[in-house]
């Protein structure tokens, strides 16, 4: 294969890689800091990138003001999502925590499917879609904007857990909510900053990428799935590992279908990430602190 | 003098900023009642949990019979002979007050899957000596007329009791009792104590964590004081009673100093 | 007052609801007014087996797996390879089968189960993801998309179930098996220790309980109980491909689940019943509602009735009734 062909895949990798990572990054925070599996991370994806095409399509509204607004609907969904959740939480049951975030993401989905279109919808890129060349591979615009934005948000998580007050808290409650409420901080307070700041990265994830891949009303499932395994990676606790473990997911699956060979074919590239999934729950079943253990 | 039953060295646990236990030295006599006191927060019950594994040590080791326990879980640490109650109770209550003394002999008890799908033979007759045993237990802890009740609907007393004939049903050699006496009145304490005189008659040595200080004095052979995670006096109990650092311990704990 | 599951045998309630019921199932295929409902039964009867697996794991081990129709599938297709393509005799096929799925689940559950999180739903959500892949890409083997026929039907001598009736008959036979198989686990020691860790995991572990092997057992047990329903759907159907062993099945077993209840034996057959009759009375005239209807369903019960929603009408009832007694009752 020449540069230019590898090259090609490396990009599509490290594309969806990022795509991979906002969710993995989504998953991370609302477990760290609730330890709740989020199941409907990745339809705040397909919301994202769905929302901001029916606010462009159906109500002509422009590209930059539905980017906001997609966000902004999916972040306050990802509250509403807490507040549903919340009430369970105080009868028995995990189970139930979980099964209403599986029963939240089908619906999410059911009703995306009926409401608006069942075929996939593709929001105008941002800044066209004239490729540049890059050493034998074409890379369009809209990849520069998945990459930079992963990266950037990135940056900003980074900056917001180290430096803001919130974002200590919400670290804090990652440490041990027990603590964190002995110095003042409002655990249920934190876990509902943290489902709408996940819901958010997630949406964000998918407003930039719908233009590039287009979105369905089932996007959302495979993205969640992919985003899972960038998160546990990064162990659920790790913000940074959990981002490079997205572009990781990313990189193999492209490799998977440039292969070409043997059981490495595109139609197992989806398998490929699910496999990994198992591995890693494997390693670290068997490297595990005994804090970590369920017994 | 035998050797004792259990044994810690150096024993510390650190969880995060805050170390909880710090460098203990332990040594616990076969068949003796001893019991762990403290004010609060000086770390009895995680030494309880190091104790029963339920936490790891952060450094040093705990020896159960001269053996080193490591990181053995806490269910392992049954089978040894270690038993213990909870300062919260922890019933089962989704099943009787019987069934729930049944479940302490889990791990004296073996048949499996197979053998109860199809209700074969083995099945019953272990079952048979299951209730039996079951039943001399909670007969010993006096709420042998309970045995059909849901354990919710007994009173905090005797749901304590309750606990304790499960953890007897394990066929222990070293019962752990978290707080026993909080939440009794004065005759079910009285009723406690008797029993703990019991439980030492049948040959089990029990360890106490225990805020009640009449209590404490009545039964115990040897005491072990805690503050801030460290031991800072052991002895008998009008031994510890006069000693100055176990005083000051108290009196800084009661002036609310930390 | 006794409760717990003793109590059954000695509730006249429960007693008489299950007498009913049985007169019920006898009825329909002899009945030429009921009989149309013979396929809906036998499929109620198949589907109830996956059920009752993901109730009993969703109680006992407090996780959800959405893999059952993994297992299920596994069962299937083995059942189906094995007996068509290399003419293996159909029950070994399906002790095959079973085995296969418990080795899969074994391997799976084995790691996840000694983790703290709830990766269970997510890792078996890839499983049956993977699976449909495999069923629908191993053309050579499964058939493809357009799956296998012709496979043949179960017989036990001279008796051939090749017959709606026979074959009602069969899987009911099969479900009311693994309903009482399930009563007797959790009436003996195996189940004590279930009960106790759905009870508190701390005071389970205190005597004695290896929390993650009883939580792998009932893993297995429930791949075993979809694999055997993946076998006998198969020999009932003489056909399989790999529609019904997607992501929405999966989803439809939850929902099952949730409205039968945690942990809850018969409740699973409830939840099988409801929401099957629901799918195919109700919700097949209105497109492809079903999925919103589940999810709302899943979130509803959950929120309102965590322990599932036959669970809660039975509690309800017998606190009812312990209201009634009370008051009748002179002291």
């Amino acid at each position: 294969m020449e540069t230019g062909q590898f090259l090609q895949y490396l990009v599509t990798g490290v594309t969806m890689g990022s795509i991979y990572a906002l969710v993995g990054l989504g998953f991370t925070i609302i477990f760290s800091v609730t330890g709740i599996i989020n199941f409907a991370q990745g339809e705040f994806v397909m919301l994202g990138g769905m929302l901001s095409f029916i606010l462009f399509d159906s109500f002509g509204l422009p590209m930059g003001l539905t980017v906001v607004l997609s966000i902004a609907a999916a972040a306050l969904l990802g509250i509403l999502l807490y507040l549903l959740g919340i009430r369970s939480a105080r009868k028995a049951s995990p189970v139930s925590l979980i099964v209403i975030t599986i029963g939240a993401s089908i619906f999410v989905r059911g009703v995306a499917a009926e409401i608006w279109t069942k075929d996939p919808v593709r929001p105008p890129y941002f800044t066209g879609s004239e490729s540049l060349s890059w050493a034998g591979a074409y890379i369009q615009p809209q990849v520069l904007w998945i990459i930079g934005t992963a990266l950037v948000a990135m940056i900003v998580l980074h900056v917001f857990f180290s430096y803001t007050t919130l974002g200590k808290a919400l670290r804090a409650c990652a440490i041990s909510r027990q603590a964190a409420g002995l110095v003042g901080i409002d655990a249920r307070a934190m876990a509902l900053i943290a489902f709408g700041l996940a819901a958010g990265l997630g949406a964000i994830g998918g407003v930039v990428m719908a233009p590039h891949t287009t979105v369905s009303y089932e996007s959302g499932v495979m993205l969640g799935l992919k985003g899972f395994v960038a998160a546990a990676i990064g162990g659920f606790k790790s913000h940074t590992t959990a981002f490079f473990g997205g572009l990781l997911v990313g990189i193999i699956e492209a490799l998977t279908v440039a292969i070409n060979w043997g059981p490495f074919r595109s139609e197992y590239a989806d398998a490929v990430a699910l496999i990994a999934l198992l591995v890693i729950l494997v390693i670290r079943s068997r490297s595990l602190s005994a804090g970590e253990r369920a017994s | 003098m035998s050797s004792p039953i259990l044994e810690t060295k150096g024993l510390t646990r650190t969880f995060g900023g805050l170390t909880a236990v710090d460098g203990v030295d332990l040594s616990v006599e076969s068949g003796r009642i001893t019991a762990v006191i403290g004010p609060n927060g000086a770390g009895k019950t995680t030494l309880f949990n190091l104790i029963a594994g339920v936490y790891m040590p952060t450094s040093g080791d705990i020896l159960f019979e001269g053996k080193t326990l490591g990181k053995s879980p806490p269910h392992r640490r049954a089978a040894l002979g270690i038993a213990r109650t909870f300062q919260n109770v922890l019933l089962f209550d989704n099943m009787t007050v019987l069934e729930n003394v049944m479940s302490g002999q889990h791990p004296r008890s073996r048949y499996g899957f197979l053998e109860a799908a199809l209700r074969l033979p083995k099945a019953h007759r272990e079952e048979e000596r299951i209730v039996l045993a079951s039943r001399r237990f909670l007969n010993l802890v006096g709420l042998g007329m309970y045995a059909d009740r849901n354990p919710a609907s007994l009173p905090l007393g005797q749901q304590k009791l309750l606990t304790i004939a499960r953890a007897l049903a394990t066929e222990p050699r070293l019962l752990l009792l978290d707080e026993p006496g909080a939440g009794l009145n004065a005759l079910e304490k009285q009723g406690l104590s008797e029993l703990i005189r019991r439980i030492q008659e049948m040959g089990i040595t029990v360890i106490l964590v225990e805020h009640d200080m009449d209590l404490v004095m009545g039964i115990a052979e040897w005491v072990v004081v805690l503050d801030s995670g460290q031991k800072i006096a052991e002895g008998t109990a009008s031994q510890i009673q006069k000693d100055k650092k176990v005083i000051a311990a108290y009196l800084g704990d009661e002036e609310g100093a930390g | 007052m006794r409760f717990g599951v003793r109590a059954l045998y000695q509730n006249k309630w429960a007693i008489l609801a299950f007498a009913a019921m049985l007169a019920l199932l006898i009825v329909v295929p002899l009945s030429p007014v009921l009989d149309k409902y013979t396929m809906l039964l036998t499929f109620i009867a198949i589907n109830a087996m996956v059920t009752l697996g993901l109730c009993l794991l969703m109680g006992y081990t407090g996780q959800v797996s959405l893999g059952q129709t993994a297992f299920y599938g596994i069962g299937a297709y083995i059942s189906a390879i094995l007996s068509k393509t290399y003419g293996v005799n159909p029950w070994l096929a399906m002790l095959i089968a079973a085995a296969a799925a418990g080795l899969f689940a074994y391997l799976i559950g084995f790691p996840i189960f000694r983790l703290r999180g709830n990766y269970l739903a997510m890792a078996t959500l890839g499983l049956v993801l993977v699976v449909y892949t495999l069923f629908r890409e191993l053309g050579s083997l499964t058939g493809g998309p357009d799956g296998m026929s012709g496979i043949p039907h179960l017989s036990i001598g001279g008796l051939h179930f090749n017959t709606p009736a026979t074959r009602y008959f069969l899987v009911w036979s099969f479900c009311l098996a693994a309903l009482v198989l399930s009563q007797n686990i959790i009436r003996s020691r195996t189940g004590r220790a279930l009960r106790a860790i759905h009870g508190s995991e701390a005071a389970a572990q205190s005597v004695g309980i290896d929390l993650s092997r009883y939580k792998v057992k009932i893993f297995v047990l429930s791949a075993v109980y979809a694999s055997i329903a993946g076998s006998l759907f198969v020999h009932t159907l003489r056909f399989v491909n790999p529609q019904p062993f997607g992501f929405l099945a999966s989803v439809m077993i939850v929902t099952m689940a949730v409205v039968g209840g945690l942990a809850s034996i018969w409740g699973a057959l409830f939840g099988t019943a409801v929401v099957r009759i629901l799918s195919n009375e109700v919700l097949l005239r209105f497109g492809s509602l079903d999925i919103i209807v589940y999810g709302l369903i899943l979130m509803v019960v959950m929120i309102f009735v965590p322990q599932g929603l036959f669970v809660g009408l039975r509690d309800t009832f017998q606190r009812w009734r312990l209201k009634r007694a009370r008051q009748e009752a002179p002291t």
